[in-house]
């Protein structure tokens, strides 16, 4: 049994090559239970190699992933089914209604629940008979979080949600995450945008060629890099270009 | 259980809903039987006469060989075996007449009495046989016939006439099993292939992978949607064929449904099984749609679809008898036309069963998620 303090997530020295290249150089971190767990860096840097070995999709050359107590490699399946997972190329099947594709999942799972209600949560009930090619960018990252929720998991795993939305679709998203937090998930996420991962991380770790170089708090880590004498460019003023779109074309979602 | 079931459904559902494919899985096979059943090939051939041979000896042979005619010009189509067999293949109109060459023929001294079976609803072929018949037998007696000159054929050979009302239908009724092979072979084949192909493209088996179930359970459920698919559509095709085209199925026998639904299940299994190979190979459409044409044209020709494998030279009938559509082909052919029990078709089945093991071994080894 664990508790609250108890590390819901365990990487130890995660390692992973193809061919010649090293995508994981020695890994490790651990994230706490009902935490948004961030983890930033450049593409290739091995973010999404070190998720997918977490989510039992790859096997890590060498290394142990542990979650919820159970060590990846010894038993996958039984982590898929206690994790959710929304993946960076998703896609579901077309033809079926987007409550057809939540059931379809469901049952995947040996799940019982409400499609609706699964939908309602990601706002997308009054999309219900709506087929996934009829989706917008947003709406097609908000379904496969909906799909991620059918087993209630442990552990919900975004990489990359946000890449590619507009700036209202991103604002609603940030809110479903912090809505499936306090409803007691931990979160591990993935993300390009800094402000992203400043609004929604509990803590960030920064990967680079397969390494973690540095894993605090946001505000840590700002302190941290302002301790050693930095001074940004250029002014920061009192609101962001994102701010003056966001005030001029309104906070809705435009799908 | 209730994994594979959901898949199942939702894939039956899926398939459906896509008018596009239902109506390509039906059309093309609807319009190439209706067109060639138009046509009638029948006329062309030099006809089909089963020989039963009693006597077997060197006269009863010359005169085979004689009915036979030689490469300039080719008089009848003979096939040989025992006399129910022969009747068998006159009643279900794959061949025209029966000639029994009686055990005393070519005995000089004796009278010998060919006894003449015919199909009274081709009366055409009947006449070009009788007449090649009455003339290749007298030619051979005077040739052969080891006796006076003033003794007469008339007084060694006598040939007698009988009629039976066959069941055979000729060309369309031979047609609409052929075609409806290669349609199972065309929807087994390609749906599994672009179906799979293309969720593997856009990563909905990636996210398929991420779940706890297994590929087999994917698998088990895609098997099962195409199958049903499969017979639906064998079912269409005959039934509409045979309205459309005017003839009977497996001489009316009820059970001809029920042996036909089996060898479409086994025919759809063997050609999703090659399809599930091909998808698990390739890794876009642009690469899946030439092997799986590759794999299918040369069969919808070499497997007698169209034209039956006797128009075949040898060399090439050699190796498309053990074609897979091959055997699907002339299993359904024997059951719809010859009116055949699929409990008789051992060698159509064996054929079937080894290529759906090569088959299945093939696609297991090559599906990947993504």
């Amino acid at each position: 049994m664990t508790t609250a303090t108890d590390p819901v997530i365990v990487a130890k020295d995660l390692r992973k090559k193809y061919g010649d290249i090293t995508a994981v150089n020695g890994i490790s971190f651990e994230v706490r239970h009902g935490e948004v767990f961030g983890m930033l860096g450049p593409n290739g840097a091995g973010k999404t190699t070190t998720i997918e070995i977490l989510e039992g999709m790859r096997d890590a050359d060498s290394g142990d992933a542990i979650i919820n107590g159970v060590n990846v490699k010894d038993d996958p399946t039984a982590v898929k089914a206690m994790i959710g997972v929304q993946l960076q190329q998703n896609a579901f099947f077309d033809k079926l209604k987007l409550s057809e594709i939540v059931d379809l999942y469901a049952k995947l799972y040996l799940a019982k629940v409400d499609p609706v209600e699964i939908l309602s949560r990601v706002g997308l009930d009054n999309r219900k008979n709506a087929q996934y090619a009829e989706l917008s960018g947003g709406q097609k990252q908000r379904l496969s979080i909906a799909v991620a929720l059918v087993n209630d998991p442990v552990v919900l795993f975004l990489d990359e949600p946000t890449t590619g939305l507009d700036p209202q679709a991103r604002r609603q998203l940030w809110e479903l995450v912090r809505k499936i937090q306090a409803g007691g998930a931990t979160i591990v996420l993935t993300t390009h945008y800094m402000e992203e991962a400043e609004e929604l991380c509990d803590r960030i770790a920064v990967v680079e060629n397969g390494e973690i170089i540095a894993l605090d708090t946001p505000d840590a880590l700002i302190d941290q890099l302002l301790s050693t004498g930095f001074k940004p460019e250029k002014r920061v003023r009192e609101a962001t270009l994102d701010d003056v779109f966001l005030n001029l074309t309104g906070h809705d979602l435009r799908d | 259980m209730k994994i594979y079931l959901a898949l199942t459904v939702a894939s039956l559902k899926m398939y459906f809903r896509n008018k596009q494919a239902l109506f390509w899985a039906l059309f093309f096979p609807l319009l190439i039987m209706i067109i060639f059943g138009m046509m009638n090939f029948d006329k062309y051939d030099s006809p089909n006469v089963g020989i039963y041979d009693a006597a077997n000896n060197d006269a009863s042979q010359a005169l085979i060989e004689a009915l036979k005619g030689n490469s300039d010009q080719k008089l009848l189509s003979v096939s040989t075996g025992t006399l129910d067999e022969l009747h068998h293949e006159l009643e279900f109109g794959s061949s025209r007449a029966v000639i029994e060459i009686p055990a005393n023929y070519g005995i000089p001294g004796e009278f010998a009495e060919i006894k003449f079976t015919y199909d009274e609803r081709f009366q055409q072929e009947r006449a070009v046989i009788a007449t090649i018949l009455e003339k290749v037998t007298d030619a051979v007696f005077k040739e052969t016939a080891q006796v006076p000159d003033e003794y007469r054929v008339e007084n060694a050979i006598g040939i007698s006439d009988s009629v039976i009302t066959g069941q055979g239908q000729g060309f369309k009724a031979w047609l609409i099993p052929g075609v409806a092979a290669m349609a199972i072979m065309q929807t087994g084949l390609f749906t599994v292939v672009f179906t799979l192909v293309r969720f593997k493209s856009q990563g909905v088996l990636r996210r398929l992978k991420a779940t706890p179930i297994g590929a087999a359970h994917f698998l088990a459920g895609q098997l099962t949607t195409k199958a049903i698919v499969v017979v639906l559509q064998t079912y269409v095709l005959v039934i509409v064929g045979a309205i459309v085209l005017g003839v009977s199925i497996g001489g009316g026998r009820l059970g001809a449904w029920f042996d036909l639904t089996i060898l479409a299940l086994l025919g759809g299994a063997l050609f999703i099984a090659i399809g599930l190979a091909v998808s698990g190979w390739a890794k876009n459409e642009e690469t899946a749609a030439p092997i799986a044409n590759i794999i299918t044209m040369p069969m919808m020709f070499l497997s007698g679809v169209f034209f039956p494998l006797s128009v075949m030279p040898d060399w090439l009938t050699r190796w498309s008898q053990y074609l897979p559509l091959t055997y699907l082909a002339d299993g359904m052919r024997a059951i719809t036309v010859e009116g055949a029990a699929i409990t008789t078709l051992g060698n159509e089945l064996i054929g079937l069963g080894v290529w759906i093991v090569i088959s299945f071994a093939i696609a297991i080894k090559m599906f990947r998620w993504e």
